[in-house]
């Protein structure tokens, strides 16, 4: 499985990254290369959960603003500065659909749901796609953010743990757990 | 409500992502809500100031009544009782007779006010000399400034009653309180200056009008940058903070020191524009490194020759200039894949008008064929295989073709590896460079700030010596201001003192413990008899007994601390000493 290379960072990286920020907290014009480096990232992780395009980038940008607002209350604990930016996101994008204002969406590949079977050790059937679709849709969300970040969005373990401000070994396990759920849904699928 | 499922989502490409950046926006938006959020705090303060008036005047009237209830009770009380409680220790005397917020300990010691006159109409400057401050301060008061109870402005002279207040001694002679509440936590003023300021007109005090401020550019003799300003909320009991004070260097400042402050202070600014400026050093090795990196050739695997496996198949005219990784399959044929469940063998005797090959859900495995055929159309997932020596072949090209690639892969990943290093030790340079920088400008710091008080040491060792710095408050109401910055109560020792004066024992309403190391004046009265200091320091110590002022210099502040009984043996300041006097005799 793939991983999001522009995520990891080495320890150097992650002290250049804590300088440019902490010179960004004096004056926001010092934030460029922050912006410059996560705007994709950003962009894609809250177009991934919605369909309209012109929405996603309003609600890049008011990410960014989000973050540079409250960069003040923004403590370094070690780990990129993403996984920061990647919370607001997801409380922005949430917000937007508790307001109702657009729909949920679930954006993958086949080869995204294949991988899913391959994981739960189950043949896979091109006739169970629209099957397995409708049992994703009907995820809790915080399942459904789960499968999202490592299968669609192919993240390793260690990013998910740090995005979600949870041990990468609990991770894990909330992993297990859903595809062992998954699992057994999708035997019955055969039968 | 149910999310929507999209498969194979069309990608956005970075060109259009990277139109929708736009970093000046966002601090534009940024700098904007910045703005509307101070505009609201400044209408939430007004509101809460209103508020505040009202349960303040609120307040005023039942702590009146209350007063006025309790006070006639206990002239009854007082009228009936005899006089035999006379004996009330001088402590409680005083305590009652200084029963206001700001109580001089004494009425000996006094800082007296100057009067200064202003024309209301025309305003003016006034110059305000206090030794040894050679710069003094100046007070500007604009046109029209000044307004009487009932808001009407006033017209004609104005007298500016104006004292200030610059050491220990003027502290503990005025009376003020030093003392700072911040969150609940206590503290005490370390001083680099205050000040008092009235108006007065035919003896009737007189106001500051609405959005016309005085100004008054307090002489100092602390040219430290860790001070704030306070003004002294006389209903509240407590100081308001105001801003961060920055000490202002006089334009015509006295000769320093060793004569090359404002080298040195131009350094400091040098180095921190210079640290300033590595984050954005960083940011453009980065892009550059980013930009060499998509700029590296991207080696294609060449797609592997599958053999046919018998299954049906379509023999299709292939544009190879479309599918490039066909072009090894030459000869190549399309095997219908066994997941179509749409496939019939009466597929193959239909003449289709369209046969069109797109990728399929496999990239560059496998193909969609769209079959058309009047309003007919159906889908296969095929795969391209080749049959005998056409297979042979293109194994052969594919296994040379294979060598190619992982040999370009492994040049990609070198040159990769090679870009990556750069950047990393460029970076580094970087980080070490601003380190280097920043220890640079912390010894520059250090420099100038001791330079700074070896030039304060000459200068209050002379008094004749000049100081170059002023502090600007911008006095909206008339009161005290000053310029301070907070400090904890001794820590380390506790001492209980006893007080005695040519060996008569004293009981005193008022403590001063005076830290010779800085302007800091810490008022023990509330436990005279207890109270902690440091060892570190170096201490003088003041009290006022019976409306006299008594104190001992540092060497026998340090015997009585040693002394077991710690008895401090303490001299009496004569009376119609002045405050000159006074300073002396506390080591000022």
């Amino acid at each position: 499985m793939n991983f999001n290379p522009r995520y990891h960072h080495t320890t150097n990286q992650l002290q250049e990254e804590q300088l440019i920020i902490e010179a960004a907290k004096q004056n926001p014009e010092h934030f460029g290369p922050i912006y410059d480096k996560y705007y994709k990232q950003i962009f894609g992780y809250v177009y991934q959960r919605m369909d309209c395009k012109d929405t996603a980038f309003d609600v890049t940008a008011q990410v960014f603003l989000k973050a540079l607002t409250n960069l003040n209350r923004y403590e370094f604990k070690g780990v990129p500065f993403a996984s920061w930016l990647f919370r607001i996101a997801h409380s922005e994008v949430m917000q937007l659909f508790r307001d109702q204002k657009n729909k949920r969406a679930i954006n993958a590949d086949v080869g995204d749901l294949k991988n899913i079977y391959e994981e739960v050790q189950e043949p896979f059937f091109e006739e169970y796609l629209p099957a397995l679709q409708q049992l994703i849709k009907q995820l809790p969300e915080d399942d459904l953010q789960m499968i999202e970040m490592r299968f669609f969005e192919h993240r390793p373990f260690k990013e998910i743990a740090e995005v979600l401000e949870i041990t990468e070994n609990n991770a894990k396990v909330r992993m297990y757990r859903i595809l062992e759920r998954l699992k057994k849904t999708i035997t019955n699928f055969k039968t | 409500m149910e999310p929507k499922f999209n498969l194979h989502r069309p990608k956005i490409s970075d060109d259009e992502i990277n139109k929708n950046k736009d970093f000046d926006k966002l601090v534009k938006q940024f700098k904007q809500q910045s703005i509307q959020k101070a505009k609201s705090d400044v209408n939430f303060l007004k509101n809460k100031k209103i508020t505040y008036a009202t349960v303040i005047a609120g307040l005023a009237v039942v702590c009146t009544v209350t007063y006025f209830t309790v006070f006639n009770k206990q002239n009854k009380q007082t009228a009936t009782n005899d006089k035999t409680n006379t004996l009330v220790s001088n402590k409680n005397k005083e305590a009652k007779s200084n029963g206001n917020f700001i109580a001089p300990p004494s009425k000996k010691l006094d800082v007296p006010y100057k009067t200064y006159k202003v024309n209301a109409q025309k305003g003016g400057e006034l110059a305000h000399h206090t030794t040894p401050i050679a710069i003094g301060t100046k007070i500007k008061v604009p046109k029209a400034a000044f307004v009487n109870k009932e808001g009407k402005e006033i017209i004609g002279d104005v007298e500016i009653m104006y004292r200030e207040f610059h050491d220990q001694a003027d502290i503990i002679a005025s009376g003020i309180p030093m003392t700072y509440d911040s969150a609940g936590t206590q503290y005490t003023f370390e001083s680099a200056g205050m000040f008092d300021v009235k108006g007065y007109q035919n003896g009737e005090e007189v106001y500051l009008k609405q959005g016309k401020p005085i100004t008054v550019e307090l002489a100092s003799r602390y040219t430290d940058d860790r001070y704030n300003q306070y003004y002294l909320d006389t209903v509240g009991h407590n100081w308001q903070v105001i801003k961060h004070d920055s000490p202002v260097i006089s334009p015509e400042p006295a000769p320093p020191a060793d004569g090359n402050s404002k080298q040195k202070n131009g350094k400091e600014i040098q180095l921190v524009k210079k640290i300033e400026h590595v984050p954005l050093q960083i940011d453009s090795v980065k892009t550059v490194y980013d930009k060499k990196i998509i700029a590296l050739p991207q080696p294609k695997q060449p797609a592997k020759p599958a053999k046919a496996t018998g299954r049906p198949q379509f023999n299709l005219e292939v544009d190879y200039k479309d599918y490039p990784e066909l072009s090894a399959f030459k000869n190549s044929v399309f095997e219908v894949g066994t997941e179509n469940k749409n496939y019939t063998k009466e597929l193959h005797s239909i003449t289709w008008s369209s046969a069109i090959i797109s990728q399929g859900p496999q990239k560059g495995k496998n193909y969609i064929l769209t079959l058309k055929y009047r309003n007919r159309e159906e889908k296969l997932i095929v795969y391209p295989v080749l049959t005998g020596e056409d297979f042979e072949k293109a194994s052969a090209v594919y296994e040379k073709k294979f060598i190619e690639y992982n040999v370009a892969l492994d040049k990609r990943e070198a040159d990769e590896q090679k870009l990556k290093d750069q950047m990393d030790a460029k970076l580094l340079a970087y980080v070490e460079e601003q380190k280097k920088l920043s220890d640079e400008l912390l010894k520059e710091q250090i420099r100038i700030r001791r330079a700074m008080e070896a030039q304060m040491e000459g200068e209050t060792k002379n008094s004749t010596a000049a100081q170059n710095v002023s502090r600007i408050f911008t006095v909206n109401n008339f009161g005290i201001y000053n310029s301070d910055c907070p400090k904890s109560m001794p820590r380390g020792r506790v001492i209980e003192p006893r007080y005695a004066s040519n060996s008569v024992p004293l009981d005193p309403s008022s403590v001063f413990l005076i830290d010779k190391g800085r302007n800091i004046v810490f008022n023990m009265s509330s436990n005279p008899y207890r109270f902690m200091y440091s060892e570190k320091s170096k201490y003088t110590l003041c009290i006022v007994a019976g409306g006299n002022v008594y104190f001992c210099d540092s060497n026998e502040f340090n015997r009585a601390v040693s002394d077991s009984k710690g008895k401090f043996n303490l001299a009496q300041l004569p009376d119609g000493s002045d405050m000159g006097e006074f300073k002396k005799a506390l080591e000022i």
